[in-house]
């Protein structure tokens, strides 16, 4: 053994390769060592059963609901609130940032008012958003924009802060007009930038979104875990969760690979 | 170097038309960063007429004041006295007949290599096909055509200078501004782009003012060399370069241009000299 350490003979690469096939076979037991322990726990009689259902159970539950034609609709729901609330924010969050960004005059006016709403939590406007839209759609898109908005101004006005000055003044020197500088340079240049922000924010408009659907409403993903938890209906709740997980970190994949796209050059 | 074949004469000709435009007058400039206890003289009044088609080189010691001048011609900064004319206009910010090429080449890194070239052109009016044309010829004759359809930052930094010089010829500029444009690249591209820049100068014949703080450099491409002292900015001596052109690498060994180097060099030590003389004299007198 020493000899083969020593001369980097086939013992070394031998025990290399058993590191990472043990490496490979811990990634590949992940998933399965934690379901099977939880089904395991769970059926044991060791914890509450109606509080703790097995994922047999969630499995089961997932498919009922399905099967009801609910977890369309919620689906649908919650995903029309997050795709509306995230494309408003993110459109009026670029281009009031790369206005702030650019020019002091509307920095100056817009500035102080947004760092003032900016760190206000967007579940602490639950209350007033019921009072201002009641249940309707408006108050759960408004929440979620709320949530996309200042994080994705930040990121646009600190982008086109960061646009190298000597790309402005290549672009100046080969008479590229003033009003034409935004497209040409700003915004391209700021891109790399506003994408992090928008990254970000596919994370924040899930957070608000459940925010939202707590408030009251009639269908979406959230709703329906709050609904049966009322219900004591563990298993729905659990599967709830876990459309709720899978769909966000979809989004957040499906992002980050168009992002990795968009932007190329960062 | 590959550039000699891959010229065009063909674009050359098409862009030669500036050669009668270019004519810079710098009238007793001076450039006074901050105010107040922190005002400071960062040029002071530099005088120099460059004619059309001349190549000069600006030589001085690192922060002497080199780029704030060409910033100055540039348009990017304006003087706090005197005054800089461009055909006889008086120079007030940058514009399109005053290319530059920048020391870290500035390429938009979003677009391709070709689309960086013709971007000029686009801006000033010229339609799409127009302006990949102009950039398909501007690439050939920097020895790049190849590389059209790539992003910048897949090529050298000496391509990406290239690309550079052939964005800023594209809008046939009656003048190029170059602040050591080959200072980051390696000894060896940087020989290699001195030739074919002034193969391109030859072709094209705008007005250049080429910053540098390499004496080499400066007498290998210039026509006439400005030296710079340091604190206050100050243009020192004005060598004449009469060396025979074409020039190319092999040139800097020869007898002649070691001659004007020692001659360079001697007068950079005795005018630098001179001018710290002046200078602690004055501080003498003020105490
Ligand atoms: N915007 C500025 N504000 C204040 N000082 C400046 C500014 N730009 C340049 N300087 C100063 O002016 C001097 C000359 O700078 P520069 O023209 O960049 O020198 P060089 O190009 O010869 O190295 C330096 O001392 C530099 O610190
Ligand atoms: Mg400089």
């Amino acid at each position: 053994m020493a000899m083969a350490t020593a001369t980097g003979g086939p013992g070394l690469s031998g025990r290399a390769g058993a590191r990472r096939m043990a490496n490979r076979l811990a990634l590949a037991l992940s998933l399965p060592l934690f379901f099977g322990l939880w089904e395991l726990v769970s059926r044991s009689g060791v914890v509450n059963a109606i509080l703790f259902p097995p994922p047999s159970k969630v499995v089961a539950a997932l498919l009922a609901w399905a099967e009801s034609g609910d977890l369309a609709i919620d689906f649908a729901m919650s995903v029309s609130r997050v795709l509306v609330g995230f494309f408003a924010g993110a459109i009026a969050g670029i281009a009031i940032g790369v206005a702030t960004g650019r020019y002091e005059f509307v920095s100056n006016l817009l500035t102080p008012v947004f760092q003032l709403l900016r760190p206000i939590p967007p579940i602490a406007f639950v209350p007033i958003v019921i009072l201002w839209f009641g249940l309707s759609e408006l108050g759960k898109y408004f929440l979620v924009f709320y949530g996309v908005f200042f994080t994705v101004w930040i990121a646009a006005h600190l982008g086109v802060q960061r646009v190298d000055e000597k790309l402005v003044r290549a672009a100046r020197t080969l008479g590229t007009p003033e009003h034409r500088m935004m497209q040409e340079v700003l915004l391209p240049g700021a891109l790399p930038y506003i994408f992090v922000g928008l990254r970000t924010s596919v994370g924040i408009s899930f957070y608000t979104l459940v925010a939202a659907e707590l408030a009251g409403t009639f269908a979406g993903l959230a709703y329906r875990i709050d609904i049966s938890m009322q219900n004591l209906q563990m298993a729905q709740m659990m599967g709830g969760l876990v459309m709720l997980g899978l769909i966000s970190a979809v989004a957040d994949k499906a992002f980050s690979s168009f992002a990795r796209r968009a932007v190329w050059w960062s | 170097m590959s550039g000699k074949e891959r010229l065009s004469r063909g674009t050359a000709a098409s862009l030669g038309t500036a050669s009668r435009r270019g004519a810079i007058e710098i009238d007793r400039v001076s450039i006074i960063f901050g105010r107040g206890a922190k005002e400071f003289i960062a040029v002071d009044r530099v005088s120099a007429s460059i004619a059309a088609g001349e190549f000069v080189c600006l030589l001085g010691p690192s922060g002497c004041g080199k780029s704030t001048v060409m910033n100055a011609v540039a348009g990017f900064e304006h003087p706090s006295e005197g005054r800089i004319t461009l055909d006889g206009a008086t120079v007030t910010g940058p514009g399109a007949d005053r290319g530059m090429v920048f020391q870290q080449p500035t390429l938009f890194p979003w677009k391709t290599i070709r689309a960086n070239v013709a971007h000029g052109p686009r801006m000033l009016g010229k339609s799409k096909a127009e302006a990949m044309e102009i950039a398909d010829g501007l690439l050939e004759m920097v020895g790049l055509a190849a590389f059209a359809d790539n992003h910048p930052h897949t090529l050298s930094g000496g391509m990406q200078q290239r690309t550079a010089i052939a964005r800023a010829l594209a809008n046939t500029p009656s003048v190029l501004l170059m602040d050591e444009p080959f200072g980051a690249l390696d000894a060896q591209t940087r020989s290699m782009m001195q030739e074919s820049l002034l193969q391109i100068w030859a072709d094209v014949k705008p007005t250049v003012i080429f910053v540098t703080h390499d004496i080499d450099e400066a007498i290998f491409l210039a026509d006439r060399i400005l030296v710079m002292s340091a604190s206050p900015g100050r243009f020192i001596s004005e060598i004449p370069v009469d060396l025979p052109r074409p020039r190319d690498a092999e040139m800097t060994l020869e007898p002649a241009f070691m001659e004007i180097k020692r001659r360079c060099a001697g007068l950079i030590r005795t005018e630098t000299l001179k001018a710290f003389e002046q200078q602690s004299a004055a501080l003498r007198a003020r105490k």
